[in-house]
This record gives structure tokens, C-alpha cells and sequence, in this order.
């Protein structure tokens, strides 16, 4: 059998035609091009975002069944075991299946509803999401949060309704968007085998770094630790909280930085690495820390250090160090997405989540050791009482001690603002 | 092979050994420990919790959806590269430049920028998440298949294709007891890397699954978030290789199934030097 | 014909996911597709980190060629060793088995607990606090080029093992019964016939590297920063209006890497063993 027979040649292969590749290259820049279309057509359609809430019987009713699907940050092993063990369970008794989806940042989950919203979908992925102030803002801007709910939870009674930390989400209204989970109070942790006395002001940190070069640093903003410290030091460094406007003036912003910015290039030469570089987040500070190469170390969730010292991450002499000026203070929240299909399910979550028993179990050290947003004047007496009877951590003072003097949060429009200023006035200026 | 030139030859082999591997100690180490302070050289202590724990919380079912999605990526991707490198190697389309260029593209692409645009499109389709997935990875996986196989045609000497056609072998036998075989490495290569493609991959299954599609990329890479999780990073990764180094094994045992006489050494029966007993073999 | 039809659904795949994804990257940097708001067009978004841009490219483009050298070496290296006799191919194909699946992620992590200043190595080594160099975070990106190295020279070997395997033995026979040394068969067969497989995977590793922002993120300084590190800071950042800005610099990444894919595909095309 000859080989023209059975193989023809390349060249009978190629036809001189173009017509028969055409076809389906057009058809196929066509097919992408109606996608893009589709993609950028008209907004989504508007979704309920305030659509009232029935009474709570139905809203009980209407969650048998749901499932309800959890986006929070799933680094910390001792909330993914309280999720999976404790809330999970409690919610199948309301007949409502928790799942919980782990994410590295809950802009995940921000992202994945704002793709939805694009989209116009109703069913979408993502029912509940643990947020914190920037990314409710965020989210706000974007329609992605459900309103006209939270206040409607039969748990909220328990809560004070003049908290500044439960009405206001870093500077933007609540409004009635999401629901309160925990408190948190930003710390700074020092190892005390290390520094036997240590100073009581965030001002006397600072000094104190500069007399010991290379063991203190703190995580480049915009990570959420670091921003954070950049906030306090702009308190420590205007005089108070008192002297800084909560919401973002370009004029207080002007007058106020240029002292933060000074303070902090001044303080370069003397940190970890000379300043030239930041640990890029949280994480690689706790790392520095762990590893002997700095002295301390700082979290806005001092509910973890419990159990990093139990499980010899850090060292054993590791303590809080209380600031006398007192330091910021939040709160986070559990949001439902506009785009949630089981948003029923989702409100019974979160009130459980909301309920006395809910946040004693979290707040014991040994679980997970979250403070409670509740109001303990307004709790039953034996729950009162459990709260007090809770197990104290070795290393975390109770909440009243460490909120002592909490300084309010700055409105998220700061944020911003203050992590492009640190980055052109501080790190570019230090290289 | 004089005493130097081995003694150079198993000195390298001891260097590649040791830039291989030292890179994954830290990994081994902490899989195995239960509690390592930062400033020692070893564990304090050792222990098997952090492999047991990983089957405890979701980490099996987790395997399973990673094994499925890998899978599926490897079934698409590994025919789709090997049939079209066939037709650029032998000039069997035309503008096999912009096709090369075309297939070689989703390399150069940065990832989470073009998912964000697609997963809007793909909601709006009400595409199911495993198929969006599957299909952005299996474009992901394209390149490199496509390219590997590419690379093996060039090494390939379409004559032994020939020169089973002129014996009297039928397009069938042709490809299943010619082609096949010699392409066989590279073909393994390409699926082993098609499977890694959908079992390592992170942001796409986040951004397309939607969070319905938990995968073991997804469970490492949110345990590496915190703080004192080396251990359950550790494990998890340890737990992650075990499924490609099966696969690869399995596929060396295939291959040696499809062509025997390559087992054991190389040399003997490389059809380089002897092509008469093909003959034979593709009976 | 018939070739044609087959290979078309995979570039049509290719072409879908593409053309959808870079021309979603594309509407959203010139702010036709914002995330709120009515479309404006506006090419704000490219100019406004002009400085920065620069001293970013730069990094870039050096962490990708010093990785991609290291690993071409390293990955060729490997494979020659590889087909010396089964004994090591199997230990090596072991070894690279081992490596190519890591994700990059994960290995990051791994060689940063290794080369950090606190790291497992400098604890080995007994190193004083202070004398370890600064490897990871440092002036020089020499973690991360370390990284990208082990991993991609595992790919490397793994894609020239995997062609060569298919017809070196002979020609090496051949070679040495015609009296050529060690050095000469590898100059003159090895060499050649690993040209290919070796420009196509040191091309997909440049490319890859260029376009991945993790490891940089996880090992690398604050700045200078890569442009995909910059990238994916401003896509995560809780303004929305950076979001633009990020899909500019993605852009930018694209056409970079692309341009070095097409320059990688002509100078592959002129090897002599491509036909």
C-alpha cells in the first residue's frame, strides 16, 4: 500500500481555502464576545435587600431545612473546632445544617458576592459571612450586604443598644445590616523572659525600641494588624483620641500625619532589619516573635494567644502588655449577602450565635475564647453567673481589664488613606 | 567508566539529592511534630495527631473532591495537548504559529484577574461550579500537555509510523502499538502534569466553586493564614503528595504494560537500535 | 481536515476562557465594567503608579530570569543524571515526584521556615542572632529566586526526562561506538536533542514566574515589589477604586509575559532538532 494512499501529505491537509478555518475562529470570537457582553450588560437586577422580615415564627419556620453555608477566615483552629462542634450542632437542632467554608480572607467571600451581584443571582454561595469593619464598608459601597434584619433577632434584648462598638462598624452606621459575634481590643504581647519591665505607653514602646535596635517591628500595612498599630500610634502621637476626628477630614489628615510619619521614619534605623522591610503580615510577625528574632508582637484577636501559649508556638513567658492610654476596640459581626438564598437560615444562625449560651461556650479560653458582645446587665441570673464562673486565661486579662480606657475606631475611610500615606512617607522614604 | 567520572557522577546525584529534598524537611519535620518552640533546632515533641487530625476534620472528603477535579483535568487536558501538538508537529493546520501562540497563552495570564471576569459570566450562565472549574484548568493545564507533547514530537521520528505502514499494519495497530508506546513517557509526563494542574490549584477553585467545592489546596492554604499551624500545613501537604507519587507509579506500571520490552533497562530493547523486532512486538 | 477539527475545540476553549477573562481584566481597568456606579472610560488607572512601575518591572523580570536559569541548569542536570542507569532515574523520578506536586504556596512557606533569619538552617548552623544573611525579606530576592528554582527544576527534569526517555539511548549508543567522549555526546546528542523540551519548559517557567505573585508575597520584601505582588495588594484592597488600578497592572503583567512567551516560541522554533 503505498504511502500517498494512507498518509496523505501536509500539503493536501492545507487547503489554499480559507473559508474552512473561518468559520469556526469567528464563531468561536463571536461566542466570547456575547459572554463579555453578558458579563457587562445592565446592573443586576436589584435583590431584596430590604425586604421586611416576617415575624420570627416564620422566619423559624422558613429556615427548616436551609442550609446555610458560613464564610469565615479559617486560620484559627479553635473557631473552625467551636463552628464544626459546638454551633454546627446547635444549629441542626433548629433543623438548620451550618456548613462552614474556610477562607484566607473574608475579601473572598466579599468578592465571590459582588461577583453575584454582577451576576443577578438570588441563590447565591454564600449565606453568612464573619466581617469586620473595612469589608462591611466595602460591601456597603457595593449593595452586598442584606439589611433590615439584625435588629429584628430576638437575641439582640440581651445586647446594650447604645454600644458604640454594636452601632457603629468602624465608623459606618450598622443600620440594622448585620448582626454583633465578638469583641475584640487590639494588644500588644511582649515576651516578659525578655523585658523585665516593661513600659506602659505606646510612646514608651517606641522609646524602648529605639534603646534596643532590631527587636521590635510591626506588619506592613494595608495588613489589618499593621493598619491597625498606625492607627493607635496617630492617638498616641496627636495626644488622645480625642484629637483626631473619626471621620476622615482631609484637613485633620494633613495636620495630623506628618507627626505619625516622622515618628515612625525616625524609628526605622532601629527596628527589625533597619526598617528597610515589614513582616508582610500578622502571621509573619507571630513567626518573628515565635522564632527570638523580636521581643514583641501585636493582635487585634488576643482570643488566640491562649492557645498559641498553650501549644508552645510562643513562648511561655508571653504576656499582654496594657497600654495606660487604653487602645482600639471593636466589634465583628456575622453579614447575610443580598444574594443569599437561605437567608432565613442565616438570621437563626446568627441569633443563635447572638444567644447567652452561644457566647459563654465561645468565650471560655479553653474553646475559643472570644469576648461577648452581650450586656451582662441584661442577662438572666444564671447565665449571669456561668459568665462570671468562666475559667480566666493564663495569658489574656479579662475583657473588663483589657478594655479599660478602649479608644474608639477610627471611620474606615482612614484606613486607606493611612496605609497609601505609610507607604509613600515611611517605607518609600526609608530605602 | 573511570573512578573520577563515577565518583563526579554519584557526587552529583548526592547534590541533586540534597537540593531537592532539603527544601521539604521542614515540611517532614513539622508533620511529625506536636510541639516545636521557635527557637530549638528539633521538635520537643513528636507524634502522629497532626496526620490522624486531618482525616478527623474535612481533610478526607477534601482528598476526594482534589482526586476528582485532578482527574477530570488529566482526562481532557492530556488527549487535547498530545492531538494537538500531533497537528502543529506535522504541519497539519494552517497558522500553526498563532495556534502555538494561542495554546501556549493561559501561561502568560494572571490568574485571579481573569477569573474575576469570568466567574461573573459563568454566574450569569448559571454554569455549575465543578464545570467552570474544570474548564478554566483545563485550559491552565493545556500549555503545558500541549507544549510537553510538542517537545516529545520533536525527539519523535515519524518513520517507525512509516515503516509499520509499509509492513502491512493497519492505521489501528498504527497508532495503539507504535505511536502509543514510543509517545509513552511524554504521555505520562503530560497527564501526571494535567493532574497536578486541577489537584494543586487554589485560586480558581476558590473563585469558581463558589465554597461548595472544599479542596485540600483550599484547607492548606487557609490553615496557613494563622498563626502555629505549621503542623496542619505540614500534614496536609504530606497528605497531598501521596496521591500524585501513587499516580505516577501507577502510570510507569501501565506503561510497561502497553511496552513491555521498555522495562528494565532502556538499552536493550530501544527500537533506535533495532527496529526489526517491532515486528514482532506489535503482534 | 480532520486535524483541524480536532485541535479546534481545545483552542476554542482556550479562546473562550481568554478572550472572556483578559477582556473582563481589560473593561474593568479602563472602568467599563466598575463595581459600582455608572461606566465611565478612563485611562486613569495606567498612570497613576508610573514611579512604582518601573523599579516593579525590573524585579519582575529578574526574579523570573535568575529563576528560570537556575532551574534550567539544575532541571537539565537532573535528567542527564536521570538517564545514566534506571537505578538513579527511578531515584531521581522520585525525587522530582516529590517536588512538582508542592504547591507553591506550601513550598514558599517551607523555605521560609528553612532561610529565615530564625530559620531551621540558621538554627542548624548555630548562627549568632544577627549574622544570618538576610535571605528571605532582604535587599535581594534571593529566597524567592531559591524557591521558584526547586520547584520549577523539578518540572524541568520532569518535562526533558519525559522526551528524551523516547529516543536517547540509541543515538548515545551510536555515539560512543563512533568514539566520542563523555563531553562530545553530551555537546553533540544530549544537548541538541534536549534543546526543545528544555527552551519549552525554561519558556513556561519564565512566564509562570513573571505572572505568579505568591511566593514573592511570602518571601519577598515590602518593596521593592513585583508587579504581580502590586497587583493582587491593590485587587485586595478594601477601596474599591484601587480595583482598576490592580486590573491596569494586570494587564501590564499580560502583555510582558506575553511578549516573552512569543520571544521564548521564536527562539525555541530555531533549535535544530524542532521540526
Amino acid at each position: 500500500m503505498s504511502r500517498a494512499q494512507h498518509r496523505p501529505t501536509s500539503r493536501q491537509l492545507v487547503t489554499p481555502s480559507k473559508r474552512r478555518r473561518a468559520p469556526w475562529r469567528y464563531g468561536a470570537a463571536l461566542t466570547a464576545g456575547g459572554m463579555l457582553l453578558a458579563a457587562c450588560s445592565a446592573p443586576a437586577a436589584t435583590t431584596a435587600t430590604n425586604q421586611p422580615v416576617g415575624s420570627w415564627a416564620d422566619v423559624r419556620s422558613e429556615a427548616r431545612g436551609q442550609t446555610v453555608s458560613l464564610w469565615m477566615w479559617g486560620g484559627d483552629s479553635q473557631g473552625n473546632a467551636y463552628v464544626d462542634d459546638v454551633l454546627a450542632p446547635a444549629a441542626k437542632k433548629a433543623g438548620v445544617t451550618l456548613r462552614r467554608v474556610p477562607v484566607v480572607d473574608t475579601k473572598e467571600a466579599l468578592n465571590q458576592v459582588i461577583a453575584e451581584r454582577q451576576a443577578g443571582r438570588t441563590d447565591g454561595s454564600v449565606d453568612l459571612v464573619w466581617v469586620n469593619g473595612d469589608n462591611f464598608a466595602t460591601g456597603q459601597q457595593a449593595g452586598a450586604w442584606r439589611c433590615g434584619w439584625a435588629d429584628d433577632l430576638p437575641n439582640m434584648r440581651f445586647t446594650a443598644p447604645d454600644d458604640p462598638l454594636l452601632t457603629s462598624d468602624f465608623g459606618t452606621k450598622v443600620d440594622d445590616c448585620e448582626s454583633p459575634w465578638h469583641k475584640a481590643q487590639f494588644t500588644l504581647v511582649y515576651d516578659s523572659a525578655q523585658i523585665a519591665d516593661p513600659p506602659s505607653s505606646l510612646a514608651g514602646v517606641l522609646d524602648w525600641a529605639d534603646e534596643h535596635p532590631g527587636r521590635f517591628t510591626y506588619p506592613a500595612p494595608p495588613d489589618f494588624t499593621g493598619a491597625a498599630f498606625i492607627r493607635q500610634l496617630l492617638y498616641s502621637v496627636s495626644g488622645g483620641y480625642e484629637n483626631v476626628p473619626a471621620t476622615l477630614d482631609q484637613a485633620a489628615y494633613d495636620e495630623l500625619s506628618p507627626a505619625l510619619w516622622q515618628r515612625l521614619r525616625d524609628l526605622a534605623p532601629s527596628l527589625w532589619r533597619g526598617g528597610r522591610t515589614y513582616p508582610r503580615d500578622s502571621v509573619a510577625l507571630d513567626k518573628l516573635y515565635a522564632q527570638g528574632q523580636v521581643d514583641l508582637t501585636m493582635t487585634y484577636g488576643p482570643a488566640t494567644l491562649t492557645d498559641l501559649v498553650a501549644t508552645g508556638t510562643f513562648p511561655e513567658t508571653t504576656r499582654v502588655l496594657p497600654l495606660a492610654e487604653g487602645t482600639l476596640g471593636n466589634a465583628s459581626f456575622l453579614a447575610i449577602p443580598s444574594t443569599s438564598g437561605s437567608a432565613a437560615g442565616a438570621m437563626v444562625v446568627a441569633n443563635l450565635a447572638l444567644s447567652p449560651e452561644q457566647q459563654r461556650l465561645k468565650a471560655d479560653p479553653q474553646v475559643w475564647g472570644q469576648f461577648s458582645v452581650l450586656d451582662q446587665s441584661r442577662l438572666p441570673a444564671p447565665e449571669e453567673k456561668a459568665f462570671a464562673d468562666l475559667p480566666a486565661s493564663p495569658v489574656v486579662p479579662p475583657y473588663p481589664v483589657l478594655s479599660r480606657n478602649a479608644n474608639p475606631e477610627l471611620s474606615s475611610a482612614w484606613v486607606p488613606a493611612l496605609d497609601e500615606g505609610w507607604r509613600r512617607n515611611v517605607l518609600a522614604e526609608v530605602q | 567508566m573511570t573512578r573520577t567520572r563515577r565518583a563526579l557522577g554519584l557526587l552529583l546525584v548526592f547534590l541533586l539529592l540534597a537540593w531537592f529534598l532539603t527544601p521539604l524537611l521542614p515540611l517532614a519535620l513539622w508533620a511529625g511534630a506536636e510541639s516545636w518552640s521557635g527557637t530549638s533546632s528539633l521538635p520537643q515533641r513528636w507524634g502522629a495527631g497532626n496526620l490522624t487530625s486531618v482525616y478527623a476534620s474535612d481533610g478526607g472528603a477534601a482528598v476526594l473532591r482534589s482526586l476528582a477535579l485532578g482527574t477530570a483535568v488529566a482526562v481532557l487536558a492530556t488527549p487535547a495537548g498530545a492531538v494537538a501538538a500531533r497537528a502543529l508537529a506535522l504541519r497539519q493546520v494552517r497558522g500553526p504559529r498563532l495556534i502555538a501562540a494561542l495554546l501556549f497563552a493561559p501561561v502568560a495570564l494572571p490568574v485571579f484577574a481573569v477569573v474575576m471576569g469570568l466567574n461573573v459570566v459563568l454566574l450569569r450562565l448559571h454554569v455549575p461550579g465543578f464545570l467552570g472549574i474544570t474548564l478554566v484548568l483545563v485550559v491552565t493545564a493545556l500549555p503545558y500537555t500541549t507544549f510537553l507533547m510538542r517537545a516529545a514530537y520533536a525527539a519523535y521520528d515519524v518513520a517507525f509510523e512509516d515503516e509499520a505502514r509499509t509492513l502491512g499494519a493497519s492505521p489501528g495497530a498504527v497508532r495503539w502499538r507504535v505511536r502509543l508506546p514510543l509517545l509513552s513517557p511524554a504521555l505520562a509526563g503530560a497527564a501526571f502534569l494535567a493532574f497536578l494542574v486541577g489537584w494543586s490549584d487554589y485560586i480558581v477553585t476558590l473563585l469558581l466553586g463558589g465554597g461548595r467545592y472544599v479542596t485540600l489546596p483550599i484547607l492548606v492554604a487557609s490553615a496557613a493564614s494563622g498563626t502555629g499551624n505549621e503542623p496542619t500545613v505540614a500534614a496536609l501537604s504530606l497528605v497531598a503528595l501521596v496521591p500524585p507519587a501513587l499516580l505516577l507509579v501507577s502510570l510507569g506500571l501501565l506503561r510497561r504494560r502497553l511496552n513491555p520490552r521498555r522495562s528494565g533497562s532502556a538499552r536493550r530493547s530501544d527500537p533506535a537500535v533495532s527496529p526489526l523486532p517491532l515486528v514482532e512486538g506489535a503482534a | 481536515m480532520r486535524a483541524t477539527l480536532v485541535v479546534a475545540a481545545p483552542v476554542l476553549a482556550v479562546l473562550l476562557v481568554v478572550v472572556t477573562g483578559l477582556g473582563a481584566t481589560a473593561l474593568q481597568s479602563l472602568g467599563l465594567m466598575p463595581l459600582t456606579g455608572a461606566p465611565r472610560l478612563s485611562f486613569a488607572a495606567y498612570t497613576s503608579e508610573n514611579g512604582e512601575l518601573l523599579t516593579a518591572t525590573g524585579l519582575s523580570l529578574l526574579i523570573a530570569a535568575a529563576s528560570t536559569a537556575l532551574a534550567a541548569v539544575v532541571g537539565l542536570a537532573t535528567a542527564v543524571a536521570a538517564m545514566s542507569s534506571p537505578r538513579t532515574r527511578r531515584l531521581l523520578t522520585g525525587l522530582v515526584t516529590a517536588t512538582v506536586p508542592v504547591p507553591h504556596l506550601v513550598g514558599a512557606a517551607s523555605v521560609g521556615l528553612l532561610l529565615a533569619d530564625g530559620g531551621l538552617l540558621s538554627r542548624w548552623l548555630g548562627a549568632s542572632p544577627g549574622t544570618w544573611p538576610s535571605l528571605v525579606a532582604g535587599r535581594w530576592p534571593t529566597a524567592v529566586v531559591l524557591e521558584y528554582a526547586w520547584k520549577e527544576s523539578a518540572f524541568i527534569a520532569l518535562v526533558v526526562t519525559a522526551t528524551l526517555a523516547t529516543r536517547l539511548t540509541g543515538y548515545h549508543e551510536t555515539a560512543a561506538l563512533l568514539g566520542a567522549g563523555p563531553w562530545a555526546r553530551f555537546r553533540h546528542v544530549t544537548l541538541p536533542l534536549a534543546a526543545p523540551a528544555l527552551g519549552l519548559a525554561s519558556a513556561i517557567t519564565f512566564v509562570y514566574t513573571l505572572g505568579s505573585y505568591e511566593v514573592a508575597w511570602l518571601l519577598g520584601p515590602a518593596y521593592p515589589e513585583p508587579l504581580p505582588v502590586m497587583a493582587y495588594r491593590l485587587f485586595t484592597s478594601t477601596d474599591l477604586a484601587a480595583r482598576p488600578e490592580a486590573m491596569a497592572l494586570a494587564m501590564t503583567t499580560t502583555v510582558i509575559a506575553g511578549a516573552a512567551a512569543l520571544a521564548a516560541l521564536a527562539l525555541v522554533r530555531r533549535t535544530a532538532a524542532w521540526r
